[in-house]
């Protein structure tokens, strides 16, 4: 089976929200909840980088060892999803994930935050793959329909990359050592324990 | 409500046998890589792998499932031209899909891009038609709003004349659209019609077609993959042409090119730079002669180049004298040392490629500095071949076309000009007596001490440019060069707030008898000002809901096929075009040509047919090869082009063209022109898309030696400069029939060809030339024998029929270096289309008034990724308008602590004219320089602090307004082409 | 991890990207921002001897949680949660049920020493006992809704299934979120109440030094309205009781509470306390009910034995005699 991953090339980034929006349209995600979003370092300094972050799908994912009910999964392809009938908004999740990915409608009320909500890596959730229920509740499932999230396809520089961990991975080894420079696949090692030698 | 695909085929087995290879043992990495298509080209296209590669494996597959069909359009928003691929179900746009064909953005989007869908199903749309009664929006009906307009209109050209309606298009319309708007103006008679091109490049055209002949970008985007070292001035690619640094990175690290970055503010473009360079904005001239300085000292420059194909470089040498570096840095603020290092990497790793946008042209010299990069490529012999050239970012879907199709001032389609010569081309073409034009035009009495001009000589003078066109509402009717004030504007697809002084804008608004803004969502023309009657809203759709081609930057053309019928009761811009021309009474004579099916509102004209006429009329630019079929062919053989020669691959449909037949392309479609993917490119044969400098400004120049003697320069080539294969093997002029019996290639022609050039020339039948031959026999002939059809001549390093035909430096009209201003100073008062331009007199009064003092900041504007333009359509569009919910400022920390401004705290913007002010929200950051703030101009529907959602027609108002840049921006205008002075001014900035 | 470096998390809402960032020239004019680009290395670096800071920069939306680009504290968090707070929280609970039920088969139930006098005092007054059970039975309800969060998935989760454990977890959750109002409510009385009573003295240490005559044979030293062993329990619920709505008022609300790391700080609080006053609580329990004979009387009817009274308070029966509102007082005259 294949271990998806996403690996942000920041030396390509420029912010375009492209990912953001992307997700948007493809999930049809409510306005205030960000499933991916783009953070720039050091703004407006020499060595600025944008990275784009969402979940990052960790092995060994945090939010799944905290979750009081037990609500997530991991797929197959290693992607790590959760089912929202199980969901109870605790906001375990989002206090033990490292990428702050873990959403929730209603963040500031009292009592409810509402069912959590993150990347899905465009791969659904646990009703029947491209069911109506599976997109209203988790948006749209790519991976079933043989494609990759939409963020990283339509990624205006190629900067985002998805698929599978080694194989991005030696996408974006051959681009560092073509170009002489790289500053690091963001989230790996916190993630996946792992990081690109180069 | 779920409106995406409701169903799709499970094919998750498929992307599971690719990749299940992998942990089953079958196949290694290696051979899994080679099956997506990842190593195509091995290692060596490491750079350039696309992620997509995983999904291109089972690209092959059958598409999505039964029910869902694909639609190919092209992105609204910016001029990089990315298709947009759309999945519709039951008459409903229900997702969007990578297009990984196209060579352009290969699946790829901006946040713009990604999010156009929901331009489709927008609520805030506007619904129907409107009007506004005593400050109340009333709904109207079609026929009722149109009949209203044009009884208004009719009206107001009885009392004031045909150029007192202000026809104000948009860079928005297809290329049909645009064509069709000017062909309006033209039958209503005047030439008072512009588009956003007057406020992007005008200063572009003008200055780049007066260099080398023609007024756009060389090469392409895909083209800068060549490119070894990139310069970017006053551009912001990473935010305005996203998709374009998909490019430009790939060519950084695949060519390990160097990456220039010169702006007043440390951008996301500068971010990616190999070298950043921080320079006070107003002084690009000083810059670019700052770089001359050091090529010329070195000997940098290409000699060989300049000698062959460059007239007049000596004069620019002179002026550069005076540019040495402790000059240019007192001036720019650029070290000496920086500047050497710039100008040697420009002129000797090449080649080189120089990138600009507004930072350039938005100055009262925008024209000058154009120039001046102009010459910079000249002297380094970067103009003309691959990896090189001025690639002129430009900024809406389809400011190129609209520009082509003179949406413009000063010309008639294809920048025929206005001369009789053109008028009667055109009249030609669309097959209407040329008296009949004449008719339509006002005459104009003397007034203001300028004597009366007839019909005919208005019709041949340039009009009002859209940066004024309040001025000449609200300015004495003496000083308004035609027969009265403005009265009307009829605005389609233009923002209001992109242009400064918008406090006098808004008095302009409440003085006009009508206003009509025809747009998907209204702009802040509705919401300006205190306007209580006369104002008429007219929903037109998106380009989505309508089909025609449109021209991205690099000269391509795209056929974007319809997606949805327009929502709502929105109507195409041609069918509001036709419908109002034919209640004013021109719509037979000017829709004839045109095969008319029926719309939503009636009968509107093809984009195919209009097309074709277009094709038979723009020779002069190559908008003649381009038929809808060889188009529509382009769009669907996307896939069948190379990504960095754009050029269709062997036996594909497309063998040999290059993608979106960029123009020139010459002849007939059935001549099957290839398109020109670089401009003057000597290396191609011309039939095969080379290129050569057009002579345009005459064959030779007087010169008056240092003894007083007079020699005559040629202004064409020379040294064996020629593209290749070229039969002439020198510089030629452009081809008229004359030319050809000269050379002895009249008989060439075909008798059906000598027929249509005789019927144009008359008796006068040598003097028919390339341009107005409507046959395309003299083109054809040309270029069969290697020639291009407007000739081979030199670029103009002095270009004499320009204000500053040398440019030289000049402070702007609010300059915080008073010091500069006596040794600097602004161009003297002129009076430029058909109004006074006061360059002097305001930029004494503002050194006289302390202005600098009171206003210490230098304030410069540009663009968010998130939105475009005036940016209603994206602020209006959930998934944009999320990520940029307040207008702010960017101020340096030094600045902001010195006046107690916390990071997100709101803050009063004042500017130095009518008190203006604007309260904004602070973004506290290094991006911007000690002394130099910037601000997006993007928003609108605040005015001086107050919110004005309330003028919006109900449930039409954007989800996010803010206060426009443009409310404290200034007085300063260009010369040539009226651009205002929108990148450098002063403010003043305090807590709120 | 130590908890004191999780305490730090309190203190440090570090910008690391401004600690990091590269040294700018001032004119920012010589500078190459593809050779000087910040790499992730660097931060994780910084951040490995700092588990409290963030990588944070920014971000054009509102949402300021959005621009912490990592956490890698989310890690710690979690080892927190799933190893240091299940182990204290299994410790603190099972290990106070063991002692009970080791010191029930060790000195069984305590009897009232004079047997039954068949004569009541009032302990406490209807009031007082409302205020008790509110904050009690709140408190009961909040503590294995609580514990269902860290314990009910190895639990109660394989025997009643997923969907009806996250039923039951649902109602749980809400019934935590609305009880805590009331149980803090009755904190706050029983600290107004009885605070004079509680206000520790000499004779509370005496009475700690003795065991509270729980241990061993003897008798505890008298002591007044509440020993020594009460005012433990009355100080643990307070501050206890203090503790966990102050932090439980900000996981309610975490838009007031700042960061991620301060709501991961504050749940640590609230579970580690939590599970402590667990505990306490336990041991409350046994004693008023099956540990000790007539106790329960106490928060049961208000009433208890007049020689429970004297064995266990003699001080404070003898203030009450003097005030007339003890039966020694009243009675002695019918004989």
């Amino acid at each position: 089976m294949a271990r998806m991953k996403f690996l942000c090339d920041a030396d390509r980034c420029i912010e375009c929200n492209a990912c953001v929006t992307a997700c948007k349209n493809e999930n049809d995600v409510p306005w205030g909840i960000n499933r991916r979003r783009v953070v720039t370092i050091n703004d407006g300094k020499p060595g600025e980088r944008s990275v784009s972050m969402a979940c990052m799908h960790c092995t060994d994912a945090p939010c799944a060892a905290v979750c009081p009910v037990d609500c997530f999964y991991t797929t197959a392809d290693a992607v790590v999803l959760h089912n929202k009938d199980l969901c109870i908004g605790c906001g375990y999740c989002f206090y033990a994930c490292p990428f702050g990915a873990p959403q929730y409608p209603k963040l500031s009320n009292f009592g409810s935050r509402g069912k959590m909500d993150k990347c899905t890596y465009c791969a659904g959730g646990p009703e029947v793959d491209l069911s109506p229920a599976e997109f209203q509740k988790y948006g749209s499932n790519r991976l079933a329909e043989g494609k990759l999230p939409l963020c990283a396809e339509m990624c205006s520089t190629k900067a985002l990359l998805a698929g599978d961990g080694e194989i991005i991975a030696q996408i974006y080894k051959e681009r560092v050592v073509k170009r002489g420079y790289g500053s690091g696949a963001w989230g790996w090692q916190t993630a996946y324990r792992e990081t690109i030698a180069i | 409500m779920l409106i995406k695909r409701k169903s799709a085929d499970v094919q998750r087995g498929r992307l599971q046998s690719a990749l299940g290879g992998l942990a089953a043992g079958v196949m290694d990495r290696r051979s899994f890589l080679r099956r997506s298509g990842l190593v195509a080209g091995g290692v060596a296209a490491a750079g350039a792998l696309q992620i997509g590669a995983v999904r291109k494996a089972e690209a092959a597959s059958p598409g999505p499932a039964t029910g869902t069909k694909i639609v190919k359009n092209i992105c609204t928003h910016c001029s990089v031209g990315c298709t947009v691929k759309a999945e519709v179900a039951n008459g409903v746009w229900v997702g969007q899909e990578p297009a990984w064909e196209s060579p352009i953005n290969r699946g790829t989007h901006c946040a713009k891009g990604a999010s156009v869908r929901e331009l489709v199903h927008g609520d805030r749309r506007i619904k129907y038609p409107m009007k506004l009664v005593d400050g109340k929006w009333q709904r109207l009906s079609w026929d009722q709003a149109v009949g209203e307009i044009g009884d208004k209109m009719m009206e107001i050209r009885a009392k004031s004349g045909a150029d007192s309606v202000y026809l104000l298009g948009s860079a928005k319309f297809s290329n049909e659209g645009s064509y069709l708007f000017r062909k309006f103006a033209a039958f209503w008679g005047t030439n008072n019609v512009d588009h956003q091109a007057r406020i992007c490049h005008s200063t572009t055209v003008a200055g780049v077609a007066n260099t080398w002949g023609y007024g756009a970008m060389t090469n392409s985007y895909n083209d800068i993959r060549n490119s070894k070292t990139v310069l970017f001035m006053g551009s912001n690619a990473a935010e305005a042409h996203p998709v374009s640094m998909q490019h430009i990175l790939a060519g950084k690290e695949t060519q390990r090119a160097n990456v220039i970055v010169f702006d007043p503010r440390f951008t996301r473009t500068a971010a990616h730079a190999t070298d950043y360079v921080r320079f006070r904005s107003g002084t690009d001239i000083a810059v670019i002669w700052g770089l001359m300085w050091h090529i010329f000292q070195n000997g940098w420059e290409d000699k060989a180049f300049i000698a062959s194909r460059v007239h007049g470089m000596d004069d620019v040498r002179k002026e550069v004298e005076k540019y040495d570096p402790k000059t240019v840095e007192d001036i720019t603020g650029v070290p000496g040392e920086q500047m050497k290092r710039a100008a040697q990497t420009f002129a000797t790793v090449k080649p080189a490629t120089f990138v600009w946008c507004m930072g350039v042209t938005q100055h009262s010299v925008g024209t000058a500095n154009v120039r001046a990069i102009c010459n910079l490529l000249l002297a380094t012999g970067n103009v003309g071949a691959r990896g090189t050239g001025a690639n002129i970012f430009r900024g809406h879907c389809n400011v190129q076309g609209a520009t082509d199709f003179g949406l413009d001032v000063s010309n008639l389609p294809c920048y025929y000009g206005l001369v009789e010569g053109a008028w009667r081309h055109w009249a030609r073409v669309w097959n209407v007596d040329y008296d009949y034009f004449v008719s339509r035009f006002d005459e104009v009495p003397a007034k203001g001490g300028r004597p009366a001009r007839t019909r005919k000589q208005n019709m041949e003078l340039s009009g009002l440019t859209s940066t004024r066109w309040f001025d000449a509402t609200n300015l004495p009717a003496e000083q308004v060069d035609q027969q009265d004030n403005l009265k009307a504007m009829f605005v389609m697809g233009h923002g209001g707030n992109s242009i400064p002084r918008m406090t006098d804008l808004a008095k302009g608004l409440e003085k006009l008898d009508l206003l009509v803004v025809c747009d998907p969502h209204p702009t802040n023309f509705v919401s300006l000002g205190g306007r209580k009657n006369g104002t008429y809203v007219l929903p037109i759709c998106t380009q989505f809901e309508t089909s025609g081609s449109r021209t991205c930057s690099n000269r391509s053309l795209q056929w974007g096929e319809k997606i949805v019928e327009p929502i709502f009761e929105s109507a195409s811009d041609y069918a509001v075009i036709y419908k109002l021309s034919q209640k004013l009474g021109f719509a037979e004579a000017m829709f004839k040509p045109y095969e008319m099916v029926q719309g939503k509102i009636g009968p509107e004209p093809t984009a195919e047919s209009i097309l074709k006429e277009i094709n038979r009329g723009g020779w002069s630019t190559g908008y003649t090869g381009q038929s809808p079929e060889r188009l529509k062919l382009h769009m669907a053989n996307q896939d069948k082009f190379d990504l960095v020669t754009l050029r269709g691959a062997k036996g594909s449909p497309v063998e040999n063209d290059f993608y979106g037949l960029p123009w020139p392309c010459w002849g007939t479609p059935e001549f099957k022109h290839p398109g020109s993917h670089i401009l003057y490119n000597t290396s191609l044969e011309a039939r095969d898309g080379g290129g050569t400098f057009r002579p345009r400004f005459g064959l030779t120049r007087e010169r008056t030696l240092p003894d007083g003697s007079k020699v005559n320069d040629t202004l064409l080539a020379e040294g064996g400069s020629f593209s290749l294969n070229s039969e002439i093997k020198d510089g030629y002029p452009e081809f008229t029939m004359g030319v050809l019996k000269k050379l002895g290639w009249d008989k060439d022609l075909t008798p059906a060809e000598l027929e249509v050039i005789t019927g144009i020339g008359g008796n006068n039948i040598d003097a028919v030339s390339w341009s107005i031959d409507l046959s395309g026999g003299i083109q054809r002939v040309a270029l069969e024998h290697g020639c291009v059809p407007y000739g081979n001549g030199k670029a103009r390093a002095n270009a004499w029929n320009l204000p500053d035909p040398v440019p030289t430096h000049r402070e702007p009209i609010y300059s915080p270096r008073v010091d500069l201003v006596a040794k600097w100073p602004a161009r003297p008062d002129e009076r430029t289309l058909r109004i006074p331009n006061l360059h002097t007199s305001m930029q004494k009064a503002a050194v006289e008034k302390g202005i600098a003092k009171a206003f210490p900041i230098v304030l410069t504007s540009g663009r968010l990724v998130e939105y475009e333009g005036g940016g209603e359509e994206t602020r209006s569009n959930k998934w944009l308008a999320e990520l940029q919910q307040d207008m702010f400022v960017e101020i340096n920390p030094a600045d902001a602590s010195e006046r107690g401004i916390r990071d997100g705290a709101f803050v009063w913007v004042s500017g130095p004219e009518n008190g203006a002010k604007a309260r904004v929200k602070a973004l506290v950051t290094d991006r911007v320089g000690k002394g130099a703030a910037f601000m997006p101009f993007h928003f609108g529907g605040f005015f001086q602090g107050v919110d004005q959602r309330g003028n919006y027609p109900p449930g039409t108002d954007p989800i996010v307004l803010g206060e426009s840049v443009n409310t404290v921006t200034t007085y300063g205008y260009d010369p040539v082409t009226g651009m205002h002075e929108g990148k450098a001014t002063l403010c003043q900035i305090a807590a709120a | 991890m130590p908890l004191g470096a999780h305490l730090r998390f309190l203190f440090s809402g570090l910008l690391l990207a401004l600690a990091l960032a590269v040294a700018a020239p001032a004119g920012a004019q010589q500078v190459n921002p593809t050779a000087n680009s910040v790499r992730e290395q660097q931060f994780l670096e910084v951040l490995k001897g700092n588990p409290s800071a963030e990588l944070r920069g920014r971000v054009s939306i509102p949402d300021t949680r959005a621009a912490t680009l990592e956490r890698p504290a989310g890690r710690d968090w979690r080892s927190f949660h799933q190893g240091t707070m299940t182990r204290i929280g299994a410790v603190a609970v099972l290990g106070m049920l063991v002692i009970l039920v080791a010191f029930y088969l060790f000195r069984g139930r305590i009897r009232i020493a004079a047997g039954p006098s068949g004569q009541t005092i009032t302990r406490f007054n209807a009031f007082e006992r409302f205020m008790h059970w509110l904050t009690a039975g709140c408190f009961i309800i909040l503590a294995l809704s609580g514990l269902n969060v860290t314990f009910g998935k190895a639990l109660l989760l394989p025997l009643i299934g997923p969907q009806a454990f996250t039923n039951l977890s649902v109602a749980a959750k809400w019934s935590h979120n609305f009880l805590a109002w009331p149980f803090m409510l009755g904190v706050a009385l029983m600290f107004l109440v009885w605070i004079k009573d509680n206000i520790p003295n000499l004779g509370d240490l005496r009475w700690l030094a003795a065991g509270g005559g729980l241990i061993g044979k003897g008798h505890a030293p008298p002591a007044r309205r509440f020993n020594g062993g009460q005012k433990v329990i009355f100080w643990a619920v307070v501050l206890g009781g203090a503790a966990l709505s102050v932090s439980g008022v900000y996981l309610l609300y975490p838009s007031f509470s700042g960061g991620v790391l301060d709501m991961q700080f504050w749940n640590m609080v609230h579970g580690i306390v939590a599970v402590l006053m667990i505990a306490v609580m336990l041991a409350h329990i046994y004693i008023g009910s099956i540990g000790m004979e007539g106790a329960f009387d106490a928060m049961g009817s208000g009433e208890v034995d007049l020689n429970w009274a004297k064995e266990h308070h003699a001080l404070w029966v003898a203030e009450e005699v003097e005030k007339g509102r003890a039966p020694g007082a009243r009675l002695q005259p019918a004989e």
